[in-house]
């Protein structure tokens, strides 16, 4: 469906002096960087897979993200989308992808949203019939027809979005990719993006590629991770298999009657506070059962509970290489 | 084509939302055609005719030529500014069209809007309080069309070629004012360059800009003859050539440059 062939992408940014001096020496003297965005990034993407995107600010996701849709030429590379070079042929293949970006609106500010549609419609040549057959669609998802009379400047951004989202699928995409879909929006609209994703996953067979920094997002949507840094592939899987790999533990959480607290020779406390312990285990190690049966013949127990490592130590851990 | 000819139709829906914007520019081109007028008059006084063109005559030209630059208003070189300026210029490159093309389509339907929101007004304004500019030889009018659809085409690719120097500078505002004073003032729009100096009356017309407003000004009121016009609109025809062959060259090398700034 997708691959990406040791994608590189270099920008030259002309390097200015700070202040009034360094603006003024900058019209004349040019000095120029080269910052190597992403560096040799290769992966593969099958039909259906919804892939989370992830790595701090700056990390070469967004640009990533725009060479995959044909909005940056790569420096090196190539991103093929059903085997077709799209930084090549670029017209025909952005008739099968669509793109949101959380943070900019391809809708236009001075139409009603209906009008934006109808534009689209006639832009990618969708007929009648395909076109009310997926506003219909959407607007069970979305609950999108009482919006298209509205006047796009006078949407919320939660509104905004939905309409983005609906825009980036008249056209019955195979592939989408969303850059930030749920930054600034509130619970129910997260809520209802989450659900939109997984029912055009599900429905529609959408392959879903989206950047984000809502743990939420990744947690409910993805099966697979990949995650950069600096230009670079830090991890790419399944992310279950990321967590055991790169946090391969549990916590177990113990609460005494008292503010002494038992060692086990196969845990570490990390925190102790109180009458409440955390104990940090290796999965492969020991079970809790046994930690909970050998702690709790040397002293009563009151309560216990089991933390899986998060997606948050995990993102900790890969950001932190 | 049928997606280009519904981004006109979508230009001209957004194109009526601001009325205001509409008042704004009748309103500004009036006063420089009444004042152009007045200032015509006075430099007439006592003198039958100058260069070939007589008072009368110099009135039709200021009226055709401040409707004329309705037709010539174009917005490609802000709208590459802006959207390369603010990033939006990834949500024009993520749709199956070819970005240029629905620039053009996109002023089209501008001056679609525009020809029934300032052109027909100061055409009229015009007749009523200057004169009624009747063309000086009717069977002249299918050259006029031409040599205006010709102009049409040479402004815009002078704009779209400004426009695309947007992708490496990133912030031209300054730029556009300089290329729009430019052609207002090499074009013959306010003054006519046969009053200029003949040596730079001769540099001016190996230039384009005379062919976007003298030319087929000239040809409405009659100034000069028939086989001269010829020649001029020939002289267009090559400028229009050349500045399409650039365009597809500059339109090339610079696609392949994009940066979207932000985000």
């Amino acid at each position: 469906m997708i691959d990406v062939n040791s994608l590189c992408k270099d920008y030259t940014i002309k390097h200015k002096g700070a202040g009034l001096s360094g603006a003024l020496k900058g019209l004349v003297i040019k000095n120029t960087d080269v910052i190597h965005a992403v560096k040799d990034l290769s992966f593969h993407i099958d039909e259906g897979e919804i892939v989370g995107f992830i790595g701090p600010n700056g990390a070469g996701k967004s640009t990533t993200i725009k060479m995959m849709s044909g909005i940056l030429t790569p420096t090196s590379g190539s991103v093929l989308i059903n085997g077709e070079d799209i930084a090549k042929h670029r017209k025909e293949v952005v008739k099968n992808i669509g793109v949101v970006f959380g943070q900019r609106s391809q809708l236009n500010w001075d139409l009603r949203l209906g009008e934006t549609f109808e534009l689209l419609k006639h832009i990618y040549r969708i007929d009648a019939d395909a076109y009310d057959k997926t506003m219909s669609v959407m607007d069970d998802i979305l609950g999108i027809k009482e919006l298209l009379d509205k006047p796009v400047r006078q949407m919320s951004l939660g509104q905004r979005v939905k309409g983005d989202l609906v825009a980036s699928m008249l056209h019955s995409p195979k592939v989408l990719f969303l850059d930030e879909p749920t930054i600034g929006l509130d619970v129910s609209a997260k809520y209802s993006l989450r659900k939109f994703i997984k029912e055009i996953n599900r429905v529609r067979k959408t392959t879903v590629i989206l950047t984000t920094h809502d743990l939420g997002d990744i947690q409910e949507l993805c099966e697979r991770l990949i995650i950069i840094n600096h230009g670079v592939m830090m991890e790419d899987g399944n992310l279950k298999e990321i967590t055991d790999r790169v946090a391969p533990y549990k916590t177990l959480v113990v609460e005494y009657y008292d503010e002494i607290a038992p060692h086990h020779e196969k845990c570490e406390i990390i925190s102790h506070e109180g009458n409440v312990a955390r104990y940090r285990f290796a999965k492969s190690d020991i079970t809790a059962a046994d930690i909970i049966a050998s702690l709790s013949s040397e002293k009563a127990i009151k309560d216990v509970s089991i933390e899986e490592a998060g997606i948050d130590d995990i993102i900790k851990i890969a950001y932190g290489k | 084509m049928k997606k280009y000819l519904f981004i006109i139709k979508t230009q001209i829906i957004k194109s009526l939302t601001y009325e205001f914007n509409v008042y704004g520019n009748i309103i500004m081109q009036t006063i420089i055609m009444i004042t152009s007028a007045y200032f015509w008059r006075a430099l007439y006084s006592g003198r039958s005719t100058v260069e070939g063109v007589d008072a009368d005559n110099m009135l039709t030209y200021v009226i055709i030529s401040s409707a004329l630059s309705v037709l010539l208003i174009t917005n490609v070189e802000r709208r590459i500014g802006r959207s390369v300026e603010k990033g939006t210029v990834a949500c024009d490159m993520m749709k199956p069209v070819s970005l240029f093309w629905m620039f053009f389509a996109e002023d089209i339907g501008s001056i679609v809007a525009l020809i029934f929101q300032n052109m027909l007004p100061i055409l009229l304004i015009g007749s009523v309080m200057i004169k009624l500019p009747v063309m000086a030889d009717i069977k002249d009018l299918p050259l006029f069309i031409v040599s205006v659809i010709e102009s049409f085409l040479i402004n815009w690719l002078i704009a779209a070629l400004f426009g695309m120097t947007a992708f490496t500078a990133v912030n031209i505002n300054a730029l556009i004012q300089v290329k729009k004073h430019l052609i207002r003032l090499l074009s013959g729009s306010i003054i006519p360059i046969w009053f200029f100096p003949e040596s730079v009356a001769k540099v001016l017309s190996s230039l384009p800009f005379v062919y976007i407003y003298q030319l087929p000004l000239s040809i409405y009121i009659g100034r000069g003859t028939r086989a001269e016009h010829m020649v001029q609109m020939q002289i267009q025809f090559i400028w229009l050539v050349i500045l399409s062959a650039l365009f597809f060259l500059v339109h090339n090398i610079v696609t392949r440059k994009v940066m979207v700034q932000g985000g």
